[in-house]
């Protein structure tokens, strides 16, 4: 049987992931792509392991083995994460993201809100804080931009403030800030990145911080510079008197935005393909193995590799989905952990731990699929699609994403 | 606002309630010349009031079994067409038979309209489906009638603004906690400040109670019984917007046979189950509940199986049993005015309760006069002759060139009628928009926190619609906040404020979480704990207080 070509059906972090890790080795690799990925949510950090029973995880290698057998790290194998780490922290240096940050201990990253909750890489623009004992500076100017809501100065200026930080808000606004304002709904983000490009507008802003920063030995500034790579960030730093630092605003997030772009850059300079707008509509499964995937591009004839990799995420990204009745996959429909019960699927207080958000596709140890009870053999989940985990309450979503794809990756390559 | 002399201040008249019914007999008090006081123990139209069905009925779903509330819907729709048109959206009505009902039921329920005044035409179902192509195609049978829908949020700000226009004064969170009586006679009521949680005493000759459902606690605190038979009902919110006209089932009416377009949804109604008096103040809706409104709502309306539900909510009708059927037999859901010193030899205490949220202008009218009568004044009633705020110009009057407008002016304007002249747009900022969905500027907000009672992002919610559209107000909400923040200099509070927003949001999605609503909620989520840590900051700030404690 021959093992040279993969089909990753899902193009966002898990999906990328596993296809350069893939193509870096000569492997053939196509990328089926549905849609934006929730890395567009990204403030610009991963996180291995953030939090267990709502307390803060500061050693995340050590907590692992303490995690239930279905949570995907202990599928891949608690000994084979710190190895599967370091490479996931080399592959993003390899695309130009470049990232701090340790596996064996979590540092600190900066909400929009102005909140701290732990990290495992964060970008070198962003303002992370390795200790809250022993604060980096003591002054701050947080710049503000006029008339951008996607960042809540004030709950951020509170949050420094409590961590110990004197924090100056400073308002300001450049000829490119302001004309863009003059629209009632495009001031975001990821558009203003768009507007900050130019030498020129990255000077405006320089001589605006230069100018108000005062005494602060630190100037802070919403993440909203350089859309495909940091040299906006790099040029603006080389503009500006003082030390720059980032701070995540609401999505859509420049810094998600960038990522995605970065690796999907690398990926094709590897040789990859990435197909965009292909939403995979199924494909036929017979003794115990996937014949090939339909997209809505490709009609009835099927799209036909040696290995399939699902990496379609959860509920927000259409992997997974519910009517009144089930929760489903949404490509083959394939076995899932999840309550029968739609009254056990969510709970009645908002901030409490949701069921759903840990249903997922059912896998064994090598993280492959079944469909009524059979294994899939050449079919295997990666990301937010798979169960047993939960992004939003434990921080390990990208972890997940990246780890378990680098695991398949590695499998697959080693004809497992 | 309380200034000093709010709580010193010896009233007329003091009315228990901040529904659209309180609301409307603050406005005919204050405008017949009385010292007003209103108090709401929440938030101004919390109860029944924002937890009906948005629509104005012509009466045609009473003519058959009720012709006297026929009538007097009727007769309320024509006057707030005149005077509430801001509030309204003309849409008209269709009532349809369907394959499984009874065709001659039709014949019997046009001659009722008739009887009751209702302008009931059968038109042909071909036309019907022209109307409104959302109809199920399937039907035998459909005629036309003047429904409408109406904005109860808009409709109360509307009586309360007039209210306080004409002097009177009006608090919310300002709960009932005790009547002050002295011998037989009520002459005040001691009332808790939720804001700050003060305990005040305010003097009044006369205290109306339009607490809805909530009257008969009101009630015992001065030693009276009212017999109320609470009647819940449970509605689903789809959207976007499938329907144009209201649509209902020409049969005896049941569960599930309404859908009435709101703005840019479509909201299905309603079941009705009798719940105990201990049960009023719990409003989670049940999956049999879903489950029943589902199965009828498709068989009107097919499309709305492929719709997302956005939320579903319960509210309670405050339907009281005549005093000579004490069993409740046959309860109406006409208008009843009590004044307690001739039924229960209570001086100073009238109750106003049962009706219709469409017929809320005349029990405030009936109220009224009960109270007058009492202090002896004898000025009439104007409230169906004049307009109310934000509907001063007559409708065929206004200015319908809305291409002037920006889709934020064109909402701000369907919102508060002439009153969106309030809303600042000097600048680039007032004009930004926070709310996309339904065109909330920054100006609006800065308007509503300024005139109209908003201390948190519910009361914006209610005030604007803020976060009601399709998002549920996943980015909106922190935006929101963020403002409110910088308003009340107080960022704690705007975390607590939007948390309990995002829960408030929350309640009514959990019962249908499911298809896209399941998939926002993830995404709300990911984006307020997970990337946020919105969460996390609540735990602290509670784990603080706990601390302290």
């Amino acid at each position: 049987m021959s093992n040279n070509s993969t089909i990753i059906i899902g193009g966002g972090l898990s999906g990328l992931t596993c296809g350069l890790a893939l193509a870096k080795r000569g492997h053939s690799v196509t990328i089926l792509s549905g849609g934006p990925s929730t890395l567009l949510f990204s403030g610009g950090s991963m996180e291995l392991l953030g939090a267990i029973d709502g307390q803060p995880v500061g050693r995340p290698l050590d907590a692992i083995p303490s995690l239930p057998d279905c949570h995907p790290y202990r599928k891949i194998g608690t000994e084979r994460i710190a190895d599967l780490a370091g490479q996931a922290r080399e592959l993003l240096n390899d695309t130009g993201i470049t990232m701090t940050g340790d596996a064996a201990t979590n540092h600190w990253r900066i909400t929009p809100m102005g909140i701290t909750k732990p990290a495992w890489l964060t970008l070198n623009e962003n303002f992370k804080i390795d200790d809250l004992n022993n604060l980096p500076v003591r002054n701050i100017a947080l710049m503000a931009v006029r008339g951008f809501f996607d960042q809540p100065n004030g709950m951020l200026a509170q949050g420094l403030r409590d961590l110990g930080f004197e924090v100056k808000v400073i308002e300001f606004t450049t000829e490119e800030i302001s004309s863009l304002r003059r629209s009632p709904t495009e001031m975001r983000a990821t558009t203003l990145a768009k507007r900050l490009l130019s030498q020129n507008a990255l000077q405006r802003i320089a001589d605006q911080v230069n100018a108000l920063a005062g005494d602060a030995e630190l100037v802070l500034l919403p993440s909203v510079f350089g859309q495909k790579n940091d040299d906006s960030v790099q040029t603006l730093q080389s503009l500006c008197h003082k030390p720059l630092r980032l701070i995540a605003t609401l999505p859509p997030a420049v810094a998600g935005m960038r990522m995605q772009a970065q690796l999907l850059h690398y990926f094709m300079m590897l040789g990859g393909d990435y197909r965009t707008g292909e939403s995979a509509t199924g494909g036929i499964i017979e003794n115990g193995m996937l014949t090939g995937v339909t997209t809505l591009k490709s009609g009835t004839t099927p799209l036909v590799a040696d290995n399939y990799v699902l990496a379609t995420g959860a509920f927000v990204s259409r992997g997974l989905a519910a009517d009144e009745r089930h929760i489903y996959e949404t490509v083959f429909d394939l076995d899932v952990d999840a309550d029968e019960d739609r009254d056990h699927w969510t709970r009645f207080d908002v901030l409490e731990p949701q069921d759903y958000w840990s249903y997922g596709v059912a896998t064994d140890e090598s993280l492959r699929c079944f469909k009524q009870g059979s294994r899939v053999e050449n079919l295997r989940a990666i990301g937010s699609v798979l169960s047993g985990h939960n992004a939003i309450k434990m921080g390990d979503g990208t972890g997940v994403s990246m780890l378990s794809a680098l695991a398949v990756a590695q499998d697959i390559l080693a004809g497992k | 606002m309380t200034t000093s002399d709010t709580y010193s201040t010896e009233y007329d008249v003091i009315i228990v309630g901040g529904g659209v019914t309180g609301a409307g007999t603050a406005r005919d008090c204050a405008m017949r010349g009385l010292k007003v006081l209103l108090v709401e123990r929440n938030d101004y139209s919390t109860g029944a009031t924002g937890r009906n069905h948005g629509l104005m009925h012509s009466g045609a779903r009473y003519a058959v079994t009720d012709g006297e509330s026929a009538a007097e819907c009727i007769a309320e729709n024509r006057v707030m067409r005149v005077i509430a048109h801001h509030c309204i959206e003309q849409t008209d009505g269709l009532f349809i038979t369907l394959p499984d009902d009874d065709l001659e039921y039709q014949q019997t329920f046009i001659q009722a309209c008739q009887r009751a005044g209702i302008d009931a035409q059968a038109i042909d179902p071909a036309e019907a489906l022209q109307l409104d192509p959302a109809v199920n195609p399937d039907i035998i049978g459909a005629v036309r009638v003047p429904d409408a829908a109406i904005d109860p949020f808009r409709l109360t700000v509307a009586n309360l603004l007039d209210a306080q226009l004409h002097g009177a004064v009006t608090l919310n969170y300002h709960e009932v906690e005790g009547i002050i009586m002295q011998q037989n006679r009520v002459t005040g009521v001691k009332l808790f400040n939720k804001l700050d949680g003060t305990h005040v005493e305010v003097h009044g000759h006369v205290i109306v109670s339009a607490a809805g459902i909530w009257g008969h606690r009101l009630a015992q605190m001065a030693g009276v019984d009212i017999p109320m038979f609470p009647a819940r009902g449970a509605l689903l919110i789809f959207g976007p917007r499938i329907n144009r006209m209201v649509i209902n089932r020409c049969r005896k009416p049941s569960n599930g046979d309404i859908l009435v377009p709101d703005g840019t949804v479509s909201v299905l109604g309603t079941t009705s189950d009798r719940i105990p008096l201990e049960a009023i103040d719990n409003m989670r809706v049940t999956r049999e509940e879903v489950d029943t409104l589902l199965a009828e709502g498709k068989k009107i309306a097919p499309q709305l199986a492929r719709t997302r539900i956005i939320r579903a909510y319960a509210g309670v009708r405050p339907l009281v049993a005549s005093d000579d059927d004490p069993s409740g037999r046959s309860i109406s859901r006409g208008i009843v005015c009590m004044d307690h010193a001739q039924r229960d030899g209570v001086e100073g205490l009238v109750t106003i309760t049962g009706g219709k949220m469409i017929t809320y202008r005349l029990m405030a009218q009936a109220a009224t006069d009960a109270v007058c009568a009492k202090l002896g004044n004898t000025a009439p009633c104007t409230t169906a002759d004049t307009p109310l705020p934000g509907s001063d110009t007559p409708a065929d009057k206004q200015d319908n060139d809305t291409t002037r407008y920006s889709f934020a002016q064109r909402a701000a304007i369907g919102r508060h009628g002439s009153l969106a002249a309030k809303c600042d747009s000097q600048d680039d900022i007032d004009n930004a928009l926070v709310c996309e969905c339904e065109g909330v500027t920054v100006g609006e907000i800065k308007y509503a926190l300024k005139d109209l009672h908003v201390f948190n992002l519910v009361n914006l919610r209610r005030r604007t619609r803020l976060g009601m559209g399709n998002c549920q107000g996943k980015l909106c909400s922190c935006r929101a906040a963020s403002l409110l923040a910088l308003y009340h200099h107080d960022v704690k509070r705007a975390q607590v404020d939007l948390a309990n927003f995002l829960d408030e949001r929350w309640k009514g999605m959990r019962p249908v979480a499911w298809g896209d609503t399941l998939r926002e909620a993830q995404f709300t989520a990911s984006i307020y704990q997970g990337l946020c840590g919105l969460d996390t900051a609540i735990n602290q700030q509670q784990g603080q207080q706990e601390d302290k404690a």
